[in-house]
């Protein structure tokens, strides 16, 4: 498996042989692939070439598509051990929130700000009232959305920006207390400003979580990855090596030829 | 490039206009003549006749000649009805909404469709058959009555609270239950937590709407028990009055004008109670809805 | 909760909306039941008699059967040219900003209670017949065109929804190619909804055969089939009402079961016409 110059210290996320199909139509064809901790690991290739549905693969959200059939093996490295993601024994509850996600378009819950950060804390992890403020207060100041927010904490979270429905979904997923974020094109839908403060915001968090990012913007790659995996139509995925992801040109260059 | 309507367009035009003046002026004619005969009607005597209205009500003192006990007949058999069907069809509507699939669904979709399109007498002549097969069987002195009214009436809503609770739910978006999934929401977490709530407004539309359709329903209580003289309810077995039926029979047994009247009031006084349920149903639509999203209780 | 917290949800769930599916065949077996000693014996033969003279051990209905089918045809070529008008009108045919006051009007039809269209009809509609044609007024007529009111807020309903879905996908196209909304009507929309049409025709025709208030109230009760508009006819749904009411012998109440299960039978294949209309589409819904 190559990986490119830099070894991996420690990989968090290994996937063996996966295959993963929608009503008979296989999308992914036997993918080997390990990710390893911290990253930016960003994740490109062409539109249909299955990235979204690797990604779903980490968190086993395919199973909420009909007619989604997966083999093979995922297992990740979370609260100290590691955990098969198939396994008939892996709580899947678990597995969601210890690898959470975040959309292509922001999927706030319509409901208020304050709610849409605390419904999950009381839902999956039973918090108290008091522990759930604690957590809602210190996610949204990880996202640098608590001074916009904190005094309108009642307010439908649908009368925010794009840009701030995104960092909410960020900082309801991090309430959680995750250890792995899987991102799906987290910029796509936001404008420029909204976007590089997302991108500001991954940076900073990658010193604290293992980042997976799915994209489709060469430059964002280019500015942020730490590792870069092309995924090639579901068969394949290569690693680039850093000299190519880190010089512009070269990036171009290969991508173009790859896809 | 306009060119010169065609003769079709024009007939289509013209019948249309036709209908959209024929209808609202049926619904207009309709009720001024229902306003015309039972305005003169109303007034506090048309409820309680002589008997004083606080004795009535608190006292139970018995009235005669007055719409109160038909009143009181319609609101406990509403009440009834309503609890047997509401959580029956609230969580048939989810069951088929989100759980049950393939053949399964299909099959048991059909059998609501089809409890849907009985008439309505079918289900009163069902409460009578109840009542000979209990006659025959282990209860020789069974007779119609509210409970058996209810339980038909139930079976008559039944189909309206199913549809809409499942419609609700259907049409939330499929993102609703991916969010829910992704944050580690087990499936019934996700029903129970966020689809739910979401579809509560719908929900209760469909619950007041069929508050409607039992408090008007008159095929049904015909059958099963409802009389025209039985003072105020006594028992969950015994004989009642009912609005509905009031009317039908004073249109059908007057004999003075003041009865007569005073079928015209009562149909009036059906009619805003109907009414009412239904301007109910289309506000708290909208104010339920904004009261979830800003949701100040955790 | 736990994974047996959620299988016990949906066991308790399915049992339930079991109870809901299976109380229609707990009517079905019901009414056949009480049915069996008519359907056994020579009874049988008077039942499809056109004689309803239970003193003399008549039970005829096939002159009610005629009736629900005379009357139910008749208020639906009433209804639905009316219906379909109306819906025409609001979505192209007429005024724009007259479609929202019209619908409201039409939903608040949908809220009158049966009883009082009856009434009013009994008081207005009646002596009008009888003072410009002879006869009683209670008859064909009055009942017919008191049930078409009665079913025009359903259809118009059912199409309007139709019209809309049409419109939502066909809408912003038309407009484009340079179409009049009345050109839009009658080229695309009526053409793309013949299938919503169609159930919309199926369900109206079951709601007036289902309805027991208006004959009962208008149509005169006489156990005869009609000759003409102005004579009174008695459908299946008034007979059950109108002998429930008389003491009589078990063979009769026996005969009244038997016009239930034709009624059953009635709109179970009303119920399989629609589910036709729909397709495939039925495993969605």
């Amino acid at each position: 498996m190559e990986n490119g110059n830099k070894p991996l210290n420690s990989s968090v996320i290994r996937i063996e042989d996966l295959c993963v199909s929608f009503g008979g139509v296989p999308v992914i064809r036997h993918l080997d692939l390990e990710i390893g901790r911290g990253g930016p690991t960003f994740l490109l290739g062409r539109s249909g070439s299955g990235k979204t549905t690797l990604l779903r693969a980490i968190n086993r959200l395919n199973e909420c598509f009909p007619g989604s059939e997966t083999r093979g093996r995922v297992a990740l490295h979370v609260g100290g051990a590691w955990i098969e993601a198939y396994a008939p024994g892996t709580s899947l509850e678990r597995l969601r929130r210890q690898a959470g996600m975040v959309f292509q378009s922001p999927n706030v819950l319509p409901l208020s700000i304050a709610r849409n950060l605390v419904l999950p804390l009381k839902t999956t992890l039973s918090l108290p009232d008091d522990e759930c403020e604690l957590r809602m207060e210190a996610a949204l100041r990880e996202v640098h959305l608590w001074d916009e927010v904190e005094d309108r904490l009642a307010v439908p979270a649908s009368t925010l920006s794009g840009g701030q429905q995104q960092r909410l979904c960020l900082a309801r997923a991090l309430a959680l207390r995750p250890e792995i974020l899987l991102l799906d094109e987290p910029t796509a839908s936001l404008d420029f400003k909204a976007a590089r403060q997302i991108e500001d915001l991954l940076a900073e968090l990658k010193s604290r979580y293992t980042l997976v990012v799915v994209s489709h913007s060469l430059s964002q790659a280019h500015r942020l990855a730490e590792r870069v995996l092309v995924l090639r139509d579901g068969g394949s995925i290569e690693a680039l090596p850093e000299n190519v992801f880190r010089d512009r040109d070269a990036l171009l260059a290969v991508m173009d030829e790859i896809v | 490039m306009t060119r010169p309507p065609r003769l079709e367009e024009k007939v289509v035009r013209g019948f249309s206009w036709a209908a959209a003046l024929a209808v609202p002026a049926i619904v207009g004619i309709l009720l001024g003549f229902l306003l015309w005969r039972g305005v003169p009607g109303l007034s506090l005597s048309l409820f309680f006749g002589d008997t004083p209205p606080l004795d009535a009500m608190l006292r139970s003192a018995p009235v005669f000649d007055g719409l109160w006990p038909a009143c009181q007949g319609t609101l406990s058999l509403v009440i009834l009805a309503m609890g047997l069907a509401v959580p029956l069809g609230i969580a048939s509507g989810i069951y088929l909404a989100e759980y049950a699939t393939g053949r399964l669904r299909r099959v048991l979709s059909f059998c609501v469709d089809l409890l849907a399109g009985i008439p309505s007498i079918l289900m009163g002549l069902f409460g009578f058959a109840l009542i000979l097969l209990l006659r025959k069987t282990v209860a020789p002195v069974a007779n119609t009555g509210l409970l058996l009214s209810a339980l038909c009436l139930a079976l008559l809503v039944l189909p309206y609270l199913i549809s809409t609770t499942r419609l609700a739910v259907q049409g939330l978006p499929h993102a609703l239950r991916l969010t829910g999934a992704s944050l580690g929401f087990s499936h019934g977490q996700v029903v129970a937590r966020i689809l739910l709530p979401a579809a509560m407004h719908g929900i209760f539309c469909g619950v007041i709407l069929a508050i409607g359709r039992a408090a008007e329903d008159t095929a049904v209580i015909l059958l099963t028990g409802v009389v025209a003289n039985a003072g105020a309810p006594s028992s969950l077995t015994g004989k009642y009055e009912a609005l509905p039926f009031h009317i039908y029979y004073l249109a059908a047994e007057y004999q003075t004008p003041a009865q007569l009247t005073q079928a015209f009031a009562a149909a009036l006084v059906l009619l805003g109670l109907t009414g009412l349920m239904f301007a109910m149903a289309r506000c708290l639509h909208a104010r339920l809805d904004k009261k979830w999203k800003t949701g100040t209780s955790h | 909760m736990s994974l047996t917290t959620n299988r016990l949800c949906e066991r308790v769930l399915f049992c339930v909306t079991a109870v809901s599916a299976l109380s229609v065949l707990a009517i079905f077996a019901f009414l056949l039941w009480f049915a069996v000693p008519v359907f056994r014996g020579e009874a049988l033969g008077s039942l499809l008699s056109w004689h309803w003279r239970p003193l003399r051990g008549e039970f005829g209905i096939l002159p009610m059967l005629t009736g629900s089918l005379c009357l139910a045809v008749s208020s639906m070529l009433l209804a639905y040219p009316l219906a379909l008008g109306l819906c025409c009108f609001v979505h192209g045919a007429g005024a724009a900003r007259a479609a929202r006051p019209l619908l409201a009007v039409v939903r608040f039809m949908t809220s009158v209670p049966t009883v009082v269209y009856g009434l009013v009809s009994v008081f207005l509609l009646v002596p009008i017949i009888r003072s410009a044609f002879s006869g009683s007024g209670f008859s064909w007529l009055a009942a017919g065109m008191t049930l078409a009111v009665l079913i025009i807020p359903t259809l118009v309903l059912l199409i309007d929804s139709q019209f809309r879905q049409v419109q939502e996908s066909i809408g912003q196209t038309a407009a484009a190619l340079g179409f009049t909304p009345v050109q839009q009507l009658l080229r695309l929309t009526l053409p793309l909804s013949r299938r919503g049409l169609g159930m919309a025709a199926t369900l109206g025709f079951g709601r007036a055969i289902g309805d027991t208030l208006i004959p009962l109230m208008l149509a005169g009760n006489a156990a005869r089939p009609p000759q003409s508009l102005l004579d009174p006819l008695r459908t299946l749904t008034s007979h059950i009402a109108l002998v429930v009411a008389t003491d009589s012998q078990s063979l009769v109440y026996s005969s009244l079961f038997a016009c239930g299960v034709f009624l059953f039978l009635v709109s179970l294949l009303i119920n399989l016409g629609n589910q036709a209309l729909r397709g495939r589409r039925v495993s969605d819904d």
